[in-house]
């Protein structure tokens, strides 16, 4: 009874949460490819062809900022054990550590010098971009403060700069400006954060302005990024947040059945005692006492 | 587990037998239950010696050493309640497969909720884990005490402080830089997401177990269970003769 007293509300309040978080997904892998290359998108994406693509987003309810714009990911294994270990700390730390990268293999060295940042987690570096306008007018996204604070102060470091990053023969992503320092490149810390799950998604900034009902976002993107080799899925997310988070029901929903559940457990076990109680301690219930020759 | 006694006088014999003998096959055979669940439940998740060691095996040995169901008193004045060893009741290949089905269903919440709650968000990989591991140690230890017939203090000790010096060593590991888990908790400790979760997982994986023992101690009652409601209402020796 106590379990579904205290479950029910938090169920109710919970799927409220859920329900006031509005968002705006938009899958574009496939659609910002053009027609005569649907067929073999792998030798569109790698090919020097002319990858802007324009989208169309309408705001279905109001939008208070900030609005957090996301790229989610599908099918994409950031978890994999050999993924996730190739990066290099110690070289991300302090500069001092620039050459220490024997956890990076493959992308350890390029043309016999040590990659900065190393490792196949920063090689594949996602670099598409987004540009939002609204009514013909730019709308800014911030893109300061969308990594964790501990990892700016204390892993990546503020002397460490990139070098020899994507000179080898296979580009993976993004390339780095070699004059800004790691701490400060917050494309690269959010992406390095390696996601726990296949479907995942990443801070790309945040829009400070809200957005009313029945706008119409333009969107201009980069499609740059290889998802194709792999039938990746590639979304764009705009979603403002509530106490819980992101939209997510399943909290909600579960609360409340199991609220429910124990409501009518706890009903029926009363039920139970009030009809057919057993007294407690009663010897008539001992074994010796109910077959008394027996055993 | 000895099984040679050697003593002074034969009337001790009555004592070791129907009193030590009685709780000694309880301990064990609950504690061999315990263990093969509090072990297969982890088998899901990576393995770290932590757990084992410091998270879980304290409050495991407390109990084994410590837990008693009923007061010497009854069972010296009862035998028959030494019947319950002859039965076979506290280890047998049913319970056995009970525990295991249990521990399944235990393991399965445990794994899929997070799954569910996180999926399509912007989680990483050390706080999933971070979460997986404490939601572990705190669902084993809030199993046991749900059995643990005994409550004294260093019980209380046990169980509840394991959970604490879990939560302890995760703050002490995830405030150190060079670790990739650096800053983990704090982060999700933030998250409302992150309890409600935890205690979503930790009800709905106990809530067969608990069901299952209402039940069998409402319609079912064991001698066992007589004894001891006997023995709080009455607070004295009970009197167990019809």
């Amino acid at each position: 009874m106590l379990v579904s007293i205290v479950f029910i509300p938090i169920g109710v309040v919970s799927l409220f949460a859920s329900r006031d978080v509005v968002e705006i997904i938009d899958q574009y892998e496939t659609e910002c490819v053009p027609q005569n290359f649907r067929n073999d998108k792998v030798s569109f994406i790698q090919s020097n062809a002319n990858k802007t693509c324009t989208r169309r987003l309408t705001v279905t309810k109001l939008m208070k900022k900030p609005i957090y714009v996301y790229y989610q990911l599908d099918n994409f294994y950031q978890n994999h054990r050999r993924y996730v270990k190739s990066r290099s700390d110690s070289q991300l730390k302090d500069n001092s550590g620039w050459d220490e990268v024997s956890s990076c293999k493959p992308e350890d060295m390029s043309n016999g010098q040590p990659i900065v940042p190393c490792g196949l987690i920063a090689w594949s570096l996602f670099n598409d971009t987004y540009n939002f306008s609204l009514n013909n007018q730019q709308l800014a996204v911030n893109k300061k403060g969308i990594s964790w604070k501990s990892d700016r102060d204390r892993k990546f470091g503020r002397n460490v700069f990139p070098r020899n990053f994507q000179n080898g023969t296979l580009i993976g992503g993004k390339s780095l400006d070699p004059t800004v320092p790691l701490s400060k490149q917050e494309d690269l810390i959010v992406w390095m954060r390696t996601a726990a799950l296949p479907t995942f998604r990443k801070l790309y900034g945040k829009i400070e302005w809200d957005l009313q009902p029945n706008e119409v976002i333009h969107v201009t993107l980069e499609n740059n990024y290889n998802t194709y080799s792999f039938s990746g899925k590639k979304k764009l997310v705009l979603s403002t947040t509530s106490w819980l988070g992101g939209k997510n029901d399943f909290l909600g929903i579960a609360y409340l059945t199991v609220g429910g559940l124990c409501f009518f457990l706890a009903l029926s076990f009363t039920v139970v005692y009030l009809v057919k109680p057993r007294r407690l301690g009663d010897p008539s219930y001992l074994s010796w006492n109910r077959n008394p020759g027996g055993h | 587990m000895a099984s040679d006694f050697a003593m002074g006088q034969f009337q001790f014999l009555k004592r070791l037998l129907l009193v030590h003998g009685h709780w000694n096959y309880q301990r064990v055979g609950y504690l061999v239950l315990y263990n093969f669940y509090r072990n297969a439940v982890f088998v899901l998740m990576l393995f770290c010696v932590f757990y084992s060691v410091i998270y879980t095996s304290v409050p495991t040995i407390v109990v084994g050493v410590l837990d008693k169901d009923l007061s010497h008193k009854t069972l010296l004045k009862y035998p028959k309640l030494y019947g319950a060893g002859h039965r076979h009741e506290a280890y047998n290949l049913q319970l056995f497969w009970i525990t295991m089905i249990d521990t399944l269903w235990q393991s399965l919440v445990l794994f899929y909720i997070p799954l569910f709650t996180y999926k399509e968000s912007s989680i990483d990989i050390w706080s999933m884990g971070s979460l997986w591991t404490i939601t572990v140690v705190i669902l084993v230890n809030i199993h046991l005490a749900m059995d643990i017939r005994r409550w004294v203090f260093i019980t209380h000790a046990a169980v509840w402080g394991s959970i604490m010096i879990t939560y302890a060593c995760m703050v002490v590991l995830d405030s150190i830089p060079i670790f990739p888990n650096y800053w983990t908790i704090y982060h999700l400790a933030k998250s409302p997401t992150y309890w409600l979760t935890i205690s979503l997982i930790i009800i709905m994986a106990l809530l067969p177990r608990f069901l299952l023992k209402v039940i069998h101690q409402i319609f079912w009652p064991s001698d066992i269970q007589i004894a001891r409601e006997a023995e709080i209402l009455r607070k004295v020796t009970p009197n167990l003769r019809s």
